[in-house]
């Protein structure tokens, strides 16, 4: 279960990257990196915005706001007014789509924020569990111990299990034992 | 520049909006310029504001024309499969970030289990535990069982240094079938870890039913009889105080 570490920062040169794998996945990574920035830009300044990569296999993503094709049109048609359509129409579809924008920018953020509590959580428990593996040999991972505490280990997680096992079936048999009281109880009533 | 945390709402004062909006413009212009050139491709960004008519552009416009034009050569379906707008790109990005949530969130609770199970191992009884918790204690178990299986057998397997040897050993393996190759565990463990995996998330079907942990769930019937604690074999000291009495 240990995370491998990843490098981190640092710094590159830019110039173009040799090695194809490499490139790929740095296209990869960056081209996303692009676009949520891009996002971010929209978000936060309100602005449209529209950016077009291609990739060494000649496919094409794009991102734009409000869509690619408008910014396409509207820069090609050299028309720099933002599109001046007033009917009323128009500009309930307009807030619309802020207000879809807005919440799924809320929810969104409600994941992230989830996520790093959970990621925190998990650093907690990686650093106990590695305080605790220097105190007890038991808790090293499998591949680091001998055949002698491997069989010991065995034999008490064997046992363990049985009772495990046990206390588990006698949990079952009295919850469905008060699952049916409390149906017929229902039922009676 | 400090990492802050971004809020993804407008910015409401217009100082604050102005500034970001400069600082981000030439970052992304930037950072698309290093796109192209780390991974020699074409590209283009088209960037609108409200306090020039003109739009801001990276390559250039001639660039920006050039990249518009090769964008429409191609046939409409492969401009709109990898096309996106603010609502479809938030979309991905928040299916992508519940991914990582479930993934983080099962990577904690095997870390959880296992402490249960290490505390237990040393005589800290089971009580107060869910049936939930049980359940995936017992599937801990399992695991961990399985690869200490597996290593004691390859380590009988370099001590013995014969296939004769091995096939006459009576363990219980379910796995590898007298196969006796050095990958088939290595193979096996990484598919019970996909299986595994998997098996502690399709619990039974009636876990579904006991899911939030309400007192009457807890093991109180373990008031009735001691729980034992884990003797380790017939094995004398060092390891006397391997277990709590």
């Amino acid at each position: 279960m240990g995370k491998k570490p990843s490098l981190g920062r640092q710094k590159i040169v830019i110039a173009r990257i040799p090695k194809k794998n490499h490139l790929q996945v740095t296209f990869s990574k960056r081209r996303s990196g692009r676009f949520k920035k891009a996002s971010e830009l929209c978000t936060l300044s309100g602005v449209d915005v529209g950016i077009i990569v291609f990739s060494l296999a000649s496919k094409v993503f794009s991102f734009g706001h409000p869509e690619v094709e408008l910014i396409i049109d509207r820069f090609l048609a050299r028309h720099n007014l933002p599109p001046l359509d007033t009917s009323a129409h128009h500009q309930l579809f307009e807030a619309h789509r802020s207000v879809n924008l807005r919440e799924l920018n809320m929810i969104l953020t409600q994941v992230l924020d989830e996520l790093e509590v959970e990621r925190k959580h998990g650093e907690r428990l990686d650093v106990m569990r590695k305080a605790s593996q220097r105190q007890c040999w038991w808790e090293a991972p499998v591949d680091e111990l001998g055949l002698c505490e491997l069989e010991q280990l065995r034999t008490s997680m064997e046992e363990m299990k049985m009772n495990v096992e046990k206390l588990t079936s006698k949990l079952m048999a009295t919850l469905l034992l008060q699952m049916v009281c409390h149906f017929q109880g229902l039922i009676l009533d | 520049m400090t990492r802050k945390k971004v809020t993804l709402t407008y910015i409401a004062n217009d100082g604050a909006r102005k500034a970001a909006f400069k600082k981000r413009k030439k970052g992304l212009m930037k950072k698309v310029s290093e796109l192209s050139t780390l991974c020699g491709i074409e590209a283009c960004a088209i960037i609108y504001s409200r306090y020039q008519a003109e739009p801001e552009v990276w390559p250039s416009t001639l660039g920006t024309r050039r990249a518009i034009a090769r964008f429409k050569n191609m046939s409409e379906m492969d401009q709109a499969k990898r096309m996106v707008n603010q609502q479809g790109f938030i979309r991905q990005r928040i299916v992508k970030a519940e991914e990582q949530l479930k993934k983080q969130l099962r990577e904690n609770r095997e870390m959880e289990i296992c402490q249960v199970m290490y505390r237990a191992l040393v005589g800290q009884p089971l009580q107060g535990l869910t049936i939930l918790d049980l359940n995936d204690l017992g599937w801990m178990l399992e695991k961990t069982g399985k690869e200490i299986e597996e290593r004691i057998k390859k380590l009988k397997n370099t001590a013995l240094g014969s296939e004769q040897a091995v096939s006459a050993e009576p363990t219980a393996d379910k796995g590898s079938e007298g196969d006796n190759s050095e990958a088939a565990p290595k193979n096996n463990s990484a598919l019970d870890d996909v299986v595994a995996a998997e098996a502690m998330q399709n619990r039974p079907w009636y876990m579904e039913f006991l899911k939030p942990c309400k007192e009457g769930n807890t093991a109180n019937l373990g008031q009735n009889e001691p729980l034992p604690s884990y003797p380790c074999g017939n094995l004398t000291p060092p390891w006397s105080n391997f277990y709590f009495p």
